[in-house]
């Protein structure tokens, strides 16, 4: 947990971006339907948190992505993104249980960034049926 | 709580005396019935129901208009926090208070401090630079991270071994059980109660909580379709926050590394898991005595526990189940790395917070527990402040009145 961040080296690629982008609508599925706005503050929401990482995390975010789109090769013959939905989510499944701590941890901060970016965003909580008021005892009775 | 940190010097009596006087000049009090939401006022009768100890929290609020986001900083000021009561004050007694400026190292009698104006949080009114500051007396009061850590990059005229150790951090969960309606819970005040039935026999406290939309969806086991159904649905969320009351440790300690970054240490004890799985039995008992018709369990089998699975806890929530690195365990409060005690070889500072060997030094904050507390530690780290001010004061019979 060391402190020092590096907010000017870019902590992804644009290759990183787009594969963090499909993995993030099989987290999230609703991120597929944001629009230009809501997909632009769900990277400026992700980069902001990563940028704010020492470097060597944001170094072994980026290897856990490689490993992520290069294991599925080993079962499935494909990279994960050109496995179909179903499996995608097999592959993911294995990692959120996988036998190696590094592994689970890796995918809980890919889960953790993809909630981030969606879930971070005010615009959609009312579609949580989520709808706080700085003046809430007044809601609480009516 | 005090006879287990077992501190010679530190007694009830006086620790009492001035925890009072801090709940009085922050104005802690009990919420009127009214106030209290659904979320809050299930979990008490679902205790009550189930025979478990629970008890009202107090709290420190004045003008409270129940936003529910006291964790983000109440937007109507009315948390009535040391920023909005004790500085204030101190700043009007004549104390300057430095903002955005980080001390670097503390040496004999005096420390190297730089500031710095980011383009956020209140600007400093000391130019941006270096500086050394000199003082009759230092007191450290950074946290239970950041205070061992400055102590670890300073050059002390004492050998401290203990210094960093003893690091405890209330590990918490966020649980969730979901109701067949929408009930009342992000309006009004998200923590109302707490139920430490389960402190002796299991080492873990229950208490209310509400959170929000992505700290709720972190603390969710899985993805996809069936994480984002339950998301979906908030308003029929109830919650409960896990802190297991975690034992003090040599090797559960804050380093600093190469640039005198703090890097914490930390190793879940099986102790530690095991009061994690129960409270999560615990937790679902709760909900579904609350009306939960399902309960999500990070340590679950399963993605959701149906109240008709209620009588199959045990071999519904497991050991197996419960893997780190795949669980969401945040740390609710931190505390210890400069414990108090008489011996320099496992303690930092005397009753008194001062540093063993260095008369000058003081320690005021949490980083001062021996142990971690069995409850929320905001008022006993106020009451220790209070006698490391009073040694400040003696030490120093110079200083303006208070």
């Amino acid at each position: 947990m060391a402190g020092r961040s590096n907010a000017r080296v870019p902590p992804l690629s644009e290759r990183q971006w787009a594969f963090l982008m499909r993995v993030a609508v099989r987290i999230v599925p609703a991120v597929a339907d944001l629009d230009a706005a809501g997909r632009s503050r769900f990277v400026a929401i992700v980069s902001k948190a990563l940028a704010e990482r020492p470097r060597p995390i944001q170094h072994q975010f980026g290897l856990f992505l490689g490993v992520l789109r290069w294991a599925p090769f080993l079962r499935f013959g494909s990279p994960f993104d050109r496995l179909p939905p179903e499996d995608e989510d097999t592959v993911l499944r294995w990692f959120l249980d996988a036998p190696v701590a590094k592994l689970r941890s890796g995918f809980w901060a890919l889960r953790a960034l993809a909630f981030m970016g969606y879930y971070g965003q005010p615009e959609v909580w009312p579609s949580l049926r989520y709808t706080p008021s700085f003046r809430g005892n007044e809601m609480l009775h009516g | 709580m005090l006879a287990r940190w077992g501190v010679p010097g530190l007694g009830h009596v006086d620790l009492r005396r001035r925890s009072e006087k801090y709940l009085g000049e922050n104005n802690v009090h009990l919420l009127g019935e009214e106030t209290i939401n659904d979320n809050n006022r299930r979990f008490f009768e679902a205790c009550r129901t189930l025979g478990y100890r629970v008890e009202q929290f107090p709290v420190n609020v004045k003008g409270c208009q129940g936003s529910g986001l006291c964790n983000l900083g109440c937007p109507n000021a009315a948390k009535q926090g040391t920023h909005r009561v004790q500085l204030p004050a101190a700043e009007a007694a004549g104390v300057e208070v430095v903002t955005n400026c980080k001390v670097e190292r503390i040496g004999e009698r005096d420390c190297l401090a730089t500031v710095t104006n980011p383009p956020f949080g209140e600007p400093s009114h000391w130019p941006e630079g270096r500086y050394r500051i000199r003082a009759r007396a230092i007191v450290v009061a950074a946290g239970a991270v950041n205070s061992p850590a400055l102590l670890l990059r300073s050059q002390l005229p004492a050998r401290l071994p203990a210094l960093g150790r003893y690091f405890t951090a209330h590990p918490a969960l966020i649980l969730v059980g979901e109701h067949d309606r929408p009930i009342s819970n992000f309006y009004g005040h998200p923590k109302s109660y707490y139920c430490d039935h389960f402190v002796e026999s299991a080492k873990f406290l229950l208490e209310t909580c509400m959170y929000f939309p992505f700290t709720t969806a972190k603390n969710l086991i899985g993805f996809g379709a069936e994480h984002a159904r339950l998301m979906s649905r908030m308003d029929r969320m109830q919650m409960i926050l896990v802190l297991a009351v975690d034992p003090a440790l040599a090797e559960n300690r804050i380093a600093v590394d190469a640039a005198g970054d703090p890097v914490v240490h930390y190793r879940f004890t099986d102790e530690v898991m095991d009061a994690l799985i129960e409270s999560q039995r615990v937790a679902a008992r709760i909900f579904f005595a609350a009306g939960c018709t399902r309960v999500h369990a990070p340590a679950g089998t399963g993605f959701f526990i149906g109240a008709n699975e209620a009588d199959r806890l045990e071999e519904l929530i497991t050991r197996e189940a419960f893997k780190l690195g795949k669980v969401s365990i945040s740390s609710a409060h931190l505390m210890g790395g400069c414990r108090m005690g008489t011996d320099p070889a496992t303690s930092v500072t005397d009753a008194w917070g001062q540093v063993h060997g260095v008369p000058w030094l003081f320690v005021a904050d949490a980083s001062l527990f021996p142990m971690c507390s069995e409850i929320n530690p905001y008022v006993t780290i106020m009451a220790l402040a209070d006698r490391v001010a009073e040694r400040v004061r003696t030490r120093l019979p110079g200083l303006p009145a208070a």
